[in-house]
C-alpha cells in the first residue's frame, strides 16, 4: 500500500539545512499496525506527514497504492487526504464551534455527498465509537477521550483505508488510553492500515510492528511477537 | 460542497463573534444607508419639481414690469408699470409660438365679507389665466364673455379665501366687498397647496376692465398692466421664445440690445431647474459620504478577515487534513466576508429608509423611494464583500497544510 524508496526531507532553518528524513526506504502492506517510534526530531513526525499527504518530500519517491504522490497537485492530494486517509491528532483538532455530529461530517462535506448520506455516515462512526449519545455536544462539553473518540469518529466516517494516529493518547491519562487503543486495534481488525507515532513502549506495543527512528533515519524495523 | 453546506459553516463562525462582525460591518451600514438617502432625495426633489412645473403650468414664461434704473434712479420694483395691453397684443401677433396671454394686475387689499374680514392678493385678469396656470373649480364657473367686456362686480375665489371668509359654506352668490366695492361670487377654485414661498390658494380674481376700473385705475392707469403670463406652444420652443419675447419688448420698448430692459422675463422651468441643481449637490454630497464609507467599510472588512484567517489558521489546517481543497477555503472565507457585508447591507438599508421617512415626515420633505436604490445597494455591499474579501480568502486558500495544522 505505501511504497517509500531513498526519501529525504530538508528544512532550512535560516543559513542551517536541517535533514529531517534522511533516505529512508520503507514498503508497509495493506492491513498492517505499524508504530513508529522515536524521540522527538528523530523525523517520525515528518515522515508521517508526507504519508498524510499533508507535506511533500524534497527527494526519492512515495507511492500510495501506486500512484505517485510527488506527481500530484494539490487538489489531487487534497482528495486523497479526504477518500483514503483518516487523521487522528494528539490534541484532537476539532473545531470548537460544531458539534461532535457537525466535525464527524466535516470531511463528507468536502467528498460532496448528500446531506442524508453523509448524517448516516457521520451517525454510524459516531456510534462505533460508542459516542450515539453525545452528537449534540461540542467538543468544550466533552472529555478528552471523549473528544478523541469524536477526532477518531471523523478520521473514519469516509471509510478510507488508511489512519495516521499522531501521538493519540499523548494528551489522555492511561485508562482514557487504553480505551482509544482499543478502538484503533478494533479499526485494524476490521482491515484498516494503522500508522501510529508515539513515543511511549506502552502504547507502540499494540502494533504488530514497530519502526524505530533516530536522526531521520529508520535504525530499527521489527515485527512485534509480543502482540 | 454546497452553497447551503458554506453558507451554513459561515454563519457559525459570524455568530460566534457577533459583535465583530456587526461592528466590521459598520462602514457597510452608513454606506448603504447614504446610497438610499442620497438616492431619495434625488429622485424626490425631481418629482417635487414636477410637480411644480404641473401646478405652475408647464411652457409658461411670466414678463413683469421693472423699474428701469437707466437713467440711475431705481424707482422700486412696485412704483412703475411698464407693460401695457399693446405689448401683449403685439407679442401675440409676431410670436406665433405663443399659444396664450394672460395679462394681470393685483393689489393687495382688505376683504370684508359675512362680518369677517381677510387680507388677500386680488387679480385682475381673463379666463386664460385659470388656463395657463392649470386651476380647477370646485364650485361654479369661469367669467364670461360679457362679464370680461363690461367690467361685471364678478369675483372667482380661492380656497384660502373660502376659509377665512366662509368656512366651510359654499361662497356661491355671496357679496364680498374688495375695497368697499361689492363683487358677487361666482367660483370656488380647487385647492393647489402652498409652495415654500407662498398660498397658492390665498387668491381672488377678478376680471380684468372690474378690477381696472373699480380697485386699481389709480396704479394701473390706460392700458397698463402689472405683468403677464406667456403661454408657450411647445417645450422645445420655450428658449428660443424667451430670446423673441425679449427682442420684440426691446424693440416695442425703444431699448438698444445691451441698454438695461424695463421688464424681466421669468421662466419657471429655468427657476425649477436651480432648485434642482441645489438638491443634486446635496445628493453629490451623499454620494461622497456613502463612496467613502463604502470603501473604509471594505478595508474594514478586509481587516477582519486578515485578523480571521490568521487566527483561524489552524482550523484550516484541520479542514485541509481532512480534505478541503483551495477552492473549498476561498470560498468559505468569500462566502463569509460576502455575508458581513450583505448584513450591512440590509442593516444599512433598514437605517437608511428609517432616515427617508424620519426626514419626510419631521421636515416635510418629499423623498421618494425607488427600487433601484435597493437593487444598487445590495450589488454595492455585495461587490464590496467579493472584492475586499478576496485577498483575505486567498490568502488562507494558499496555506500550506502541514504549515497551517502546526501554526499555534
Amino acid at each position: 500500500m505505501i511504497k517509500i524508496n531513498s526519501l529525504s526531507k530538508e528544512y532550512i532553518m535560516g543559513d542551517n539545512k536541517l535533514l529531517a528524513i534522511n533516505n529512508v526506504d520503507v514498503l508497509i502492506k495493506e492491513g498492517e499496525f505499524v508504530s513508529v517510534m522515536g524521540s522527538s526530531g528523530s523525523g517520525k513526525s515528518t515522515l508521517m506527514n508526507i504519508i498524510g499527504c499533508l507535506d511533500t518530500p524534497s527527494s526519492g519517491d512515495y507511492f500510495f497504492k501506486d500512484n505517485n504522490i510527488s506527481s500530484l497537485n494539490s487538489n489531487k492530494l487534497a482528495e486523497l487526504r479526504n477518500k483514503e486517509i483518516g487523521f487522528v491528532f494528539q490534541n484532537f483538532n476539532l473545531l470548537p464551534r460544531l458539534n461532535a455530529l457537525e466535525n464527524v461530517v466535516l470531511p463528507l462535506l468536502y467528498s460532496g455527498k448528500n446531506s442524508k448520506e453523509r448524517n448516516k455516515l457521520a451517525l454510524n462512526a459516531l456510534e462505533s465509537v460508542g459516542l450515539k449519545d453525545r452528537t449534540h455536544h461540542r467538543p468544550n462539553q466533552l472529555s478528552g477521550g471523549q473528544q478523541q473518540r469524536v477526532s477518531i469518529a471523523r478520521a473514519i466516517a469516509g471509510t478510507p483505508k488508511l489512519i495516521l494516529a499522531d501521538e493519540p493518547t499523548g494528551a489522555l491519562d492511561s485508562t482514557t488510553s487504553l480505551e482509544i487503543m482499543k478502538i484503533i486495534n478494533e479499526l485494524n481488525s476490521k482491515g484498516i492500515t494503522i500508522i501510529l507515532v508515539t513515543h511511549e513502549d506502552d502504547i507502540a506495543k499494540h502494533a504488530s510492528r514497530i519502526i524505530k527512528m533516530k536522526d531521520g533515519k529508520i535504525i530499527e524495523d521489527k515485527k512485534n511477537v509480543s502482540n | 460542497m454546497s452553497l447551503t453546506d458554506l453558507i451554513y459553516l459561515s454563519q457559525k463562525s459570524l455568530r460566534s463573534n457577533i459583535l465583530r462582525s456587526v461592528l466590521t460591518s459598520l462602514g457597510i451600514i452608513i454606506g448603504v444607508s447614504s446610497v438610499i438617502t442620497m438616492i431619495s432625495i434625488g429622485s424626490g426633489a425631481r418629482q417635487e419639481v414636477e410637480e411644480q412645473i404641473e401646478r405652475f403650468g408647464s411652457n409658461n414664461l411670466i414678463v413683469r414690469s421693472q423699474s428701469s434704473s437707466s437713467r440711475g434712479v431705481s424707482m422700486g420694483a412696485n412704483s412703475v408699470n411698464t407693460l401695457t395691453l399693446k405689448d401683449m397684443e403685439a407679442l401675440k401677433e409676431e410670436l406665433p409660438a405663443i399659444s396664450a396671454i394672460a395679462p394681470r394686475v393685483s393689489l393687495s387689499t382688505q376683504i370684508v365679507a359675512n362680518g369677517n374680514n381677510w387680507l388677500t392678493s386680488v387679480t385682475g385678469t381673463t379666463n386664460d389665466h385659470f388656463n395657463l396656470s392649470n386651476w380647477n373649480f370646485e364650485l361654479g364657473r369661469k367669467f364670461q364673455e360679457d362679464e370680461l367686456n363690461k367690467g361685471s362686480r364678478v369675483a372667482v375665489i380661492g380656497k384660502t379665501v373660502q376659509k377665512n371668509l366662509f368656512g366651510t359654506d359654499s361662497p356661491i352668490d355671496e357679496v364680498i366687498r374688495i375695497n368697499k366695492v361689492p363683487f358677487t361670487i361666482i367660483g370656488l377654485l380647487e385647492a393647489k397647496g402652498g409652495t415654500v414661498w407662498a398660498d397658492l390658494d390665498d387668491t381672488i380674481v377678478v376680471p380684468l376692465k372690474t378690477a381696472k376700473q373699480r380697485l386699481v385705475g389709480k396704479k394701473f392707469p390706460g392700458d397698463q398692466i402689472r405683468s403677464m403670463t406667456i403661454n408657450v406652444s411647445s417645450t422645445e420652443l420655450l428658449f428660443k421664445t424667451e430670446k423673441d419675447i425679449d427682442t420684440v419688448m426691446r424693440k416695442l420698448h425703444k431699448i438698444s440690445a445691451n441698454g438695461n430692459p424695463d421688464f424681466v422675463i421669468r421662466n419657471y422651468a429655468q427657476f425649477l431647474n436651480a432648485r434642482q441643481e441645489s438638491s443634486r449637490v446635496m445628493s453629490i454630497l451623499l454620494a461622497t459620504v456613502a463612496g467613502i464609507s463604502l470603501i473604509v467599510g471594505g478595508i474594514g472588512i478586509m481587516n477582519i478577515m486578515l485578523v480571521t484567517v490568521t487566527e483561524r489558521t489552524k482550523e484550516i489546517g484541520v479542514c485541509m487534513s481532512v480534505g478541503a481543497k483551495k477552492r473549498d477555503i476561498l470560498l468559505q472565507f468569500l462566502i463569509e466576508s460576502l455575508m458581513i457585508s450583505l448584513i450591512g447591507g440590509c442593516i444599512g438599508i433598514a437605517l437608511g429608509l428609517g432616515v427617508i421617512f424620519g426626514v419626510s415626515e419631521y421636515f416635510n420633505w418629499k423623498m421618494s423611494l425607488d427600487y433601484i436604490s435597493l437593487v444598487l445597494s445590495f450589488v454595492f455591499s455585495s461587490s464590496i464583500g467579493i472584492i475586499f474579501g478576496f485577498y483575505p480568502a486567498r490568502k488562507a486558500a494558499n496555506l500550506n497544510p502541514i504549515d497551517a495544522l502546526r501554526y499555534e
